[in-house]
């Protein structure tokens, strides 16, 4: 049998050294910017129930998920995303906490990615949850929060983008067609794929919503997309939303005079997550979006608790990556090594730990001899040894 | 200037159409055209830059976003499953993928499963999802015409230009699976951080369709 012992699972990785300290970075400025603003955080397990995420939605495909069998041969799986299981929290342990409850959590999920593309299974993701208010202060609070994380992580080299997921409903909700179609609708749109929509939508019929839908994954852009579609579409409850989203963005803008904010109403997620604002953030040197999240109103109600809750996630990774790409960061030397003349062990351990006690990074060498020990120094780049005999002496 | 746009281009026929497109559209492709070994050309009028790669590879390079645009045929789009936006049909490179097999039989009857042969294991697996149908699919490199002919396969689905290869073997097309041509494709966050750059690049190609 062949043996894997030397390497890792595909889409997964070892980090080392500047790495780490690359992930600690970004993790701790994200987690200021959570805690500044009355957020706890969450711990949930890795392990959930496969029913858990097996929602009407269909939000997550079963292909996508890790799977194992528990010892009473129920279906478990990895977690693929943290808002499932910290909306089975809310809905029970939580269930009578005093609302709003702002919580945040900084974990792993997992999810099956297309082989051979370099993608990771594995992504440490940070995120928030507000639950228990609609008002519109909670949705500008998710967003200036979104800001600060992606301008926090990349020096303002971001993008952050919003939409309503209300708009595509309400419009596919007009035609007469098979939810496998409105599916269809759906994906194409979120693909930008305009050639494919043209066609599929020709099939539907030449009428006035059609014609919207084949504008809608073209309206993103600055502010006056919204302008433009409230022109295009001529529906009350459209109307509505454009004008929510257009306030939203003007309070985005007063807040935070230099976001780099803007609008995409071709952001259409998956049927019956989302049933609001949706937001999604890029930043240069990812290849991919950063940042998603929204409100979704009725999700937890899934798991007996009707409350509204708004959010986000961020990728970690992805950020620590290009943060580690772009900076040079190095492994932070100790301040002192400590070498030991023969006999002189113990004293040399005692050093060393009292100067510990003073708040000093301190090694303990375990070199013979001094030329190598100052070898190991220049090389570690440690600025001090201190040698130890009868004396304590210090040299540089 | 800013950086340039970074197209990949698939090497071949559609790379051909493709500068010829943007020759159209008054850009200076000298480099691209005598490129000898090179594979990143600039076209400096447009601030572009020209990547040459294979298609699967077009589609990887865009995927990943080291790639802002790419020009792949639809067959690729249908076979890879890479996350970007499809944004225009270029409509060069056009032909078609379809089910084909020996002339005269009935590819349906009986209650067997039936066994195809192709390059595209994906869109053939698809087709037949779609039809609510299993079947075995064998992956073939090379001809694919061979494997009905040697009883390997009941039919294959490949891509059919003019049918000529299938007629000179006594096979037949039983039925299309499904229309293609080079599209345009853009990585999703190029397109949100550059979008203006991009969009003026796409209303001139389409204003040349």
């Amino acid at each position: 049998m062949k043996s894997y012992d030397t390497i890792t699972p595909e889409g997964t990785k070892d980090l080392l050294f500047n790495e780490c300290i690359a992930r600690r970075n970004v993790e701790n400025s994200i987690h200021k910017v959570f805690k500044q603003h009355g957020y706890s955080e969450i711990i949930t397990p890795g392990l959930e129930f496969f029913d858990v995420f097996n929602l009407n939605s269909r939000h997550f495909p079963q292909e996508n998920m890790y799977k194992l069998v528990d010892n009473k041969g129920r279906l478990l799986v990895l977690r693929p995303d943290s808002t499932m299981p910290i909306a089975r929290v809310v809905a029970t342990r939580l269930k009578d906490a005093i609302l709003p409850l702002r919580l945040y959590y900084n974990q792993c999920v997992y999810n099956i990615s297309p082989q051979l593309r370099g993608r990771s299974d594995q992504i440490v993701q940070a995120g928030i949850e507000l639950i228990g208010s609609s008002s519109d202060m909670a949705d500008l609070e998710v967003i200036g929060m979104a800001i600060d994380v992606l301008n926090t992580c990349s020096d303002g080299n971001y993008s952050i983008e919003i939409g309503d997921s209300g708009i595509f409903k309400e419009l596919v909700a007009e035609l007469n067609i098979s939810d496998d179609m409105k599916e269809n609708i759906r994906y194409l749109i979120e693909q930008k794929n305009y050639p494919a929509l043209n066609d599929l939508l020709d099939t539907i019929g030449d009428n006035k919503i059609t014609k919207s839908l084949k504008k809608l994954p073209r309206l993103f852009g600055n502010v006056d997309v919204l302008d433009k579609a409230s022109n295009l579409f001529i529906n009350k409850q459209i109307d509505m939303y454009l004008t929510d989203l257009k306030s939203v963005y003007e309070n985005v803008k007063q807040l935070y005079p230099n976001a780099n904010i803007s609008i995409d109403l071709g952001m259409v997620n998956r049927a019956d997550y989302y049933t609001g604002i949706i937001i999604k953030g890029y930043v240069e040197g990812c290849g991919d979006e950063v940042l998603s999240g929204g409100r979704y109103d009725k999700l937890i109600a899934e798991f007996g608790y009707d409350v509204p809750a708004t959010g986000f996630a961020i990728n970690v990774d992805a950020v620590s990556q290009m943060v580690a790409k772009k900076k040079k960061i190095s492994n932070i030397p100790v301040d002192i090594i400590v070498f030991a003349e023969n006999g002189f062990e113990m004293k040399a351990m005692q050093v060393a730990q009292d100067m510990r006690n003073k708040g000093l990074n301190v090694e303990n060498s375990f070199i013979d001899d001094l030329e190598s020990v100052r070898e190991y120094a220049r090389e570690k780049k440690i600025p001090k040894i201190i040698i130890i005999n009868d004396d304590v002496t210090e040299v540089q | 200037m800013s950086k340039p746009i970074r197209i990949a281009l698939t090497k071949g026929r559609l790379e051909k159409d493709t500068i010829a497109l943007l020759e159209k559209l008054g850009f200076d492709c000298t480099a691209v055209r005598e490129k000898g070994r090179k594979l990143i050309l600039p076209i400096p009028d447009g601030n572009l830059e020209v990547v040459l790669a294979k298609a699967m590879d077009v589609i990887t390079y865009v995927d990943r976003g080291v790639c802002d645009l790419g020009v792949v045929g639809k067959d690729t789009i249908m076979e890879s499953n890479g996350r970007f936006y499809e944004l225009v049909d270029l409509g060069f490179g056009r032909c078609k993928f379809a089910l084909a097999g020996k002339k005269g039989e009935n590819f349906y009857e009986g209650f067997g499963v039936k066994t195809i042969a192709t390059k595209y294991p994906n869109v053939t697996r698809n087709f037949f999802e779609g039809k609510g149908m299993d079947i075995d699919i064998v992956k073939i490199e090379g001809s694919v015409e061979l494997a009905p002919l040697l009883d390997l396969a009941n039919g294959i689905v490949d891509i059919v230009e003019t049918g000529t290869t299938l007629k000179e073997n006594g096979l037949e097309v039983y039925e299309d699976v499904a229309p293609i041509s080079a599209r345009l494709i853009a990585n999703t966050v190029s397109l949100k951080l550059r979008q203006q750059e991009i969009e003026s690049l796409i209303s001139l190609i389409e204003s040349k369709l």
